[in-house]
């Protein structure tokens, strides 16, 4: 084991190891770039933009393998977030308005996969100060054991982990980008994506469960329900699916399904106190295996595609007959995703099963874990199934149009002597791992099982015991007669003299276009959009109107105030002088006096210069009872009440005393 | 002696500025304006190299210099501290280079020594913001910040700028009085007697009430936080994009909005002191507005197809990134509003100079106008996905590390009081704004460089050696901060201990 520190490098620093799993998915790694960029050289040969495509391949490269080699999370979430990014680009490759849109689905998954995660880190930083693998798997333990707050943050903080890897690895309900994204991509780009980046996926979910997790029975529960959900539909979708790579991507969901079931085994296993090696030793080896598949299957789609540009089943039919390189490295593929005996995946998915029969024992309520069983078993027939279905249309039956199969029968092998070449050496891993077992892939699960914190030793299984063949027989009996009832019967239909392949899956359900895509762009745009127009558009206006309308109501109130007091003052105290009053004919003292006056003055030719009497005195008389008027309401008047009120009292006082 | 050689970087560009005005009637000829350009950026660059030195031979740190005195305790006093270097060496870092840039940008546009007056001007005004030693020197600085950009906003002459410029005056001049309000407050309770900025606060906590304290330092939070754009006083910046690119991406990415932010910055953990704050409903409504600006931000961003105003936006949402991280009251989150507000001006003014280069190659300013154009500008856009990469916050680029530590200070504030809900709320909103980030960002990204329709494309090429090389030097300096940014995060967490 070698690990490798660069402090300070990328804020936190990196730390890199090198054991026993990461070395096997490093080889894994640069073998499947290998075989992939050599297979490119063909297929990409009449691409525009070829630099591109090379250059985000690499890329790509670099931050897988920085994936596997991460020893803390951060340093996975680094790399994991760089290899979504730089592996969008094989998906929107094309440029046409298809593999756009599957790349915009990538891209959106990717995202929000990559914040979810983001924050289950944050929140587990935030926890226990520290992302390294081993020091987490360390201190979880306790916490899982310990009150209930820390166990909810836990949870938490592995739920977002979990929505984080697992939509990378395409676990149901996030693997919506898979049968998208694959049949839009170049072939040696799909058989990278499905063979080994979902495995990164993968890499992060078995941290999760078994470093984090390993001994909780929920987690357990919860991934192992996942991955049999994801194995199920994984297999009826690819069933159903009438596109080569479409098949194959859906095959994918499915196969990780596989994997999720075994990973959840191991963490059940573990909580019940028993050994779990079984089980991990089955997921880690379905992981090699299904890469290893992957690779060779989506090799043998890019021939198809690189000579027909179709991809089709009823267009491509017959495309394989008289071509023996192509025949052998599908078969390679498809008898060992089946899981037929002789091939590795009979090995691995023969551990997975033994691992669910373990449990059975162990269960609390062993009914579940019999159907689990059956679960499955019927997976695995499916997977003979629909893997049937695809030899047939593509090396037993002849293509509907006779003129079309006789241009195929004079493409010779299809492929230049190079793609012969890496593409027989990537279908021969697994007969070889299948015939050899314990020479081959017993090492490797020993390398491998390190990773998950397993509880056990190793025992030599026998993999071709009867118990063990029984397993597979019923697969392969399912699936055949799968293939024969649903494939043949349901899913095809007769057009004129030839049968023809359809795609009987319902558009309507289409978990993306259902749910995602209106949830994204529709619900969440309208509420918050929403709210930020009426924010924008009326919150503020309205505040600053209403701030407006509140300050010219109080400087109107306040400007009133002070005319009030004005006018309140000129009404009192500086009440002006009113104009000259008017004669007051009704004044009869007044007139009666001044008009004896007058005419008294009159008698002695002595008139006034200032004019008539009477209107002199009737003025005096006015100004007098306004005088009187105004002194009753003074207030010097009131005190001059009252003082002289007083002075009586006081008088009062000392004429009492006095009499006293 | 010392006083001056700490005045020069801010009084030279603004020299240089009002000298170029003088000059405006002697530069008719081609040859002249040459001079004169060669002149401007050797000042320019030569002012940066002298503010670089001060910051280098000094450490970051000076004595206090007290330039001339206003009135009583109203001093013009100038400090360089650890915190005014990061700031100040930003924005002599970005200037040349947007000098140099505008060059290029204004060749076709009128009223260029105009323009170029201001320009200069607003350099020497921001490093006034930077170098102020106390609260009284650092509000002056700010108001004429306002004053020194405003001719720039208006520079297009049309009304749509004189309705952007009158809507920045009234926000911009508005917010002051608030600040002004904060400012007489600390001036009055100051336990210093003087409005000298102190790591930790120099407010005295027993005068003036518990309550009266808050309400004022909201009060100038929201002031200074309207030149960073807060809601709902953030309504001037997108309309204000109406500017020339160079002045809208200095504006947004360094002078106007950092000068907001790092006064904000200022006030919290220098005047008020983040230890007086913590735990109360100040900082709970400060941290709230900045939260709902993120979120309305975010929003409104990928609602808005002109492009740079969706760039606006986005800068609104993430000056309240700064802002969130100088609410946190801890010295983490001092550090982390730091290190965002450093990034995030070189990754929006790469956003930026992206945009106006496009603008000037083409003409197109709508997003979706741009339908395959990274085959013909793949440097242009190619610098531009690098940017919109950072500022979603995805690794190796610096946006993630900044990310990064403002959410682990959000969540050890929490923690710290108690598990306070809304920091946590606050991580949450990020990583929603990050979304959204990824939404109008890459969107962009995706259009140019992977057209499903094969538009007929114009014959443009790359900008001019004089665009690109800002461009090229923004996006290396974002890879490389991501790689190897932790001395500078060290840094920076240096100067949250000491002032948190």
């Amino acid at each position: 084991m070698m690990d490798l520190f660069i402090p300070d490098f990328c804020g936190m620093g990196l730390h890199l190891r090198l054991d026993g799993f990461r070395m096997v998915y490093c080889l894994i790694a640069v073998f499947m770039w290998a075989v992939s960029g050599a297979f490119s050289r063909e297929y990409m040969a009449h691409y525009e933009n070829r630099g591109r495509y090379y250059f985000f391949l690499w890329a790509t490269f670099f931050a897988t393998v920085g994936v596997f080699l991460s020893a803390d999370l951060y340093t996975t979430f680094l790399f994991f977030e760089i290899m979504s990014f730089t592996s969008y680009v094989w998906v929107a490759f094309d440029q046409r308005r298809a593999s756009l849109r599957a790349a915009e689905t990538y891209l959106a998954v990717a995202v929000i996969g990559g914040l979810v995660l983001l924050m289950g880190l944050f929140l587990l930083y935030d926890q226990f100060g520290t992302l390294e693998m081993d020091d987490l798997a360390r201190l979880a333990g306790p916490v899982l054991s310990g009150p209930l707050e820390g166990r909810i943050r836990l949870y938490a903080a592995g739920g977002m982990l979990l929505f984080g890897f697992g939509a990378k690895a395409g676990c149901f309900p996030l693997h919506i980008w898979l049968p998208k994204a694959h049949p839009e991509a170049p072939a040696p780009a799909s058989a990278l994506l499905s063979g080994i980046l979902t495995k990164a996926g993968v890499f992060g979910i078995i941290f999760t469960a078994c470093g984090l997790f390993g001994a909780d029975q929920a987690a357990g529960a919860l991934l192992t329900l996942l991955g049999l959900v994801t194995m199920l539909l994984g297999a009826v979708l690819a069933l159903f699916s009438v596109n080569l790579k479409r098949t194959l991507a859906c095959s994918s969901v499915s196969q990780i399904g596989f994997i999720l079931t075994g990973i959840g085994m191991a963490c059940l296993l573990r909580s019940a106190g028993a050994e779990n090696l079984t089980a991990v030793r089955g997921a880690f080896l379905h992981m090699v295996n299904h890469s290893s598949f992957k690779l060779v299957l989506f090799l043998c789609a890019g021939v198809v595609f690189m000579n027909l540009h179709q991809l089709d089943l009823n267009e491509i039919r017959g495309f394989g007959r008289g071509k023996p390189a192509l025949l052998a490295a599908f078969l390679s593929g498809a008898l060992g995703i089946g899981g037929v005996p002789l091939l590795s995946g009979y090995i691995s998915k023969t551990l997975l099963h033994e691992s669910i029969v373990e449990y059975q024992g162990l269960a609390q309520n062993p009914g579940l874990f019999y159907l689990a069983e059956w679960v499955f078993l019927l997976t695995g027939g499916m997977t003979v199934a629909y893997m049937l279905k695809l030899f047939v249309a593509l090396f037993v039956e002849k293509n509907q149009d006779p003129q079309r199969q006789r241009a195929f029968d004079e493409m010779g092998p299809g492929m230049g002597p190079l793609t012969k070449g890496v593409l027989l050496l990537a279908a021969a891993v697994p007969p070889i791992l299948g015939l050899l077992p314990h020479w081959t892939m017993d090492p490797i699960a020993d390398l491998g099982q390190g990773f998950f914190y397993a509880a056990g030793t190793a025992e030599r299984v026998a993999y071709f015991a009867p118990e063990n063949l029984r397993g597979a027989a019923i697969s392969i009996g399912l699936g055949a007669g799968i293939y024969v009832f649903v494939a043949r019967g349901l899913l095809m239909r007769k057009e004129g003299a030839v049968r023809c392949y359809v795609n009987r899956w319902p558009q309507a359900l289409d978990l993306e276009e259902l749910v995602y895509r209106p949830l994204l762009l529709k619900v969440l745009p309208a509420i918050f959009g929403g709210l930020c127009q009426a924010l924008d558009r009326y919150l503020v206006d309205t505040v600053v109107k209403g701030f407006l309308a509140a300050g010219t109501f109080c400087s109107r109130v306040l400007d009133s105030l002070v005319d009030g007091f004005i006018r309140l003052l000129r009404r009192t105290t500086h009440r002006p002088l009113g104009p000259p009053k008017e004669m007051l004919d009704s004044d009869p003292a007044a007139h009666l006096v001044g008009g004896i006056l007058d005419r008294a003055a009159g008698f002695f030719h002595k008139m006034p210069k200032a004019g008539s009497i009477t209107d002199r005195l009737a003025r005096d008389e006015e100004r007098a009872k306004g005088t009187l008027r105004l002194i009753q309401e003074s207030f010097s008047y009131g005190l001059l009440l009252a003082c002289i009120g007083l002075c009586l009292t006081l008088g009062y006082l000392l004429l009492s005393f006095w009499g006293r | 002696m010392g006083g001056i050689l700490l005045a020069g970087p801010v009084f030279l560009p603004i020299f240089t500025g009002t000298l170029l005005f003088l000059l405006q009637p002697w530069i008719t000829t081609p040859r002249r304006q040459t001079l004169v350009r060669g002149a401007l950026l050797l000042l320019v660059l030569g002012n940066s190299i002298w503010m670089g030195a001060l910051i280098a031979i000094n450490g970051g740190e000076s004595p206090p210099q007290v330039l001339f005195r206003l009135y009583g305790e109203l001093t013009v006093m100038f400090r360089l501290d650890r915190m005014g270097s990061v700031f100040a060496g930003l924005v002599s870092f970005l200037w040349p280079l947007a000098t140099l840039y505008a060059f290029s940008y204004m060749e076709k546009e009128e009223r260029r020594p105009t323009f170029f007056g201001f320009y200069t001007i607003s350099f020497g005004v921001t490093l006034g913001v930077a170098l102020a030693g106390n609260l009284v020197t650092m509000y002056l600085f700010y108001e004429m910040l306002t004053f020194a950009t405003f001719p720039l906003v208006m520079h297009p002459m049309t009304s749509q700028a004189a309705r952007a410029t009158r809507r920045y005056l009234y926000y911009s001049i508005g917010g002051a009085a608030f600040a002004f309000l904060g400012l007489i407050y600390v001036l009055t309770y100051s336990a210093t007697g003087t409005t000298a900025f102190v790591p930790g606060g120099m407010l005295n906590p027993a005068a003036g009430g518990k309550e009266l304290t808050l309400l004022l330092y909201v009060l100038a939070f929201f002031g200074f936080g309207v030149k960073a754009a807060l809601f709902p006083f953030h309504g001037w910046l997108p309309k204000a994009t109406v500017a020339p690119t160079p002045v809208t991406a200095l504006l947004h990415a360094v002078a106007g909005l950092k000068s907001g932010a790092f006064a904000v910055l200022r006030l919290t953990y220098f005047s008020f002191g983040a230890a007086l704050l913590r735990g109360t409903w100040a900082q709970w409504v400060v941290m709230g507005a900045a939260l709902v600006t993120i979120v309305y931000a975010s929003t409104m961003a990928v609602r808005e197809v002109h492009w740079k105003r969706r760039l606006a936006y986005s800068t609104i949402s993430n000056l309240s990134y700064i802002l969130f991280g100088a609410s946190l009251m801890t010295p983490a989150g001092l550090a982390a509003a730091l290190a965002h507000l450093i990034v995030h001006a070189i990754m929006k003014i790469c956003a930026f100079f992206c945009a106006g280069a496009v603008q000037t190659q083409t003409g197109k300013t709508y997003v979706t106008e741009l339908d395959g154009l990274g085959r013909r500008m793949p440097v242009t856009f190619g610098c531009f996905t690098v940017a919109a990469l950072s500022l979603m916050g995805i690794p190796p680029f610096a946006g993630f590390l900044s990310k990064w530590s403002l959410c682990t200070a959000a969540l050890s504030a929490a923690s710290d009081a108690g598990g306070a809900a809304l920091p946590v709320v606050g991580v949450a909103v990020i990583l929603y704004s990050a979304l959204m980030t990824g939404i109008y960002m890459l969107s962009v990204s995706v259009r140019v460089f992977f057209p499903w329709r094969a538009a007929a494309l114009p014959d443009r090429r790359d900008p001019d050696w004089r665009m690109l090389l800002p461009l090229l030097l923004f996006a290396g300096l974002l890879l490389a901060l991501g790689l190897c940014g932790q001395p500078l995060l060290a840094a920076l967490a240096d100067i949250g201990k000491e002032a948190g």
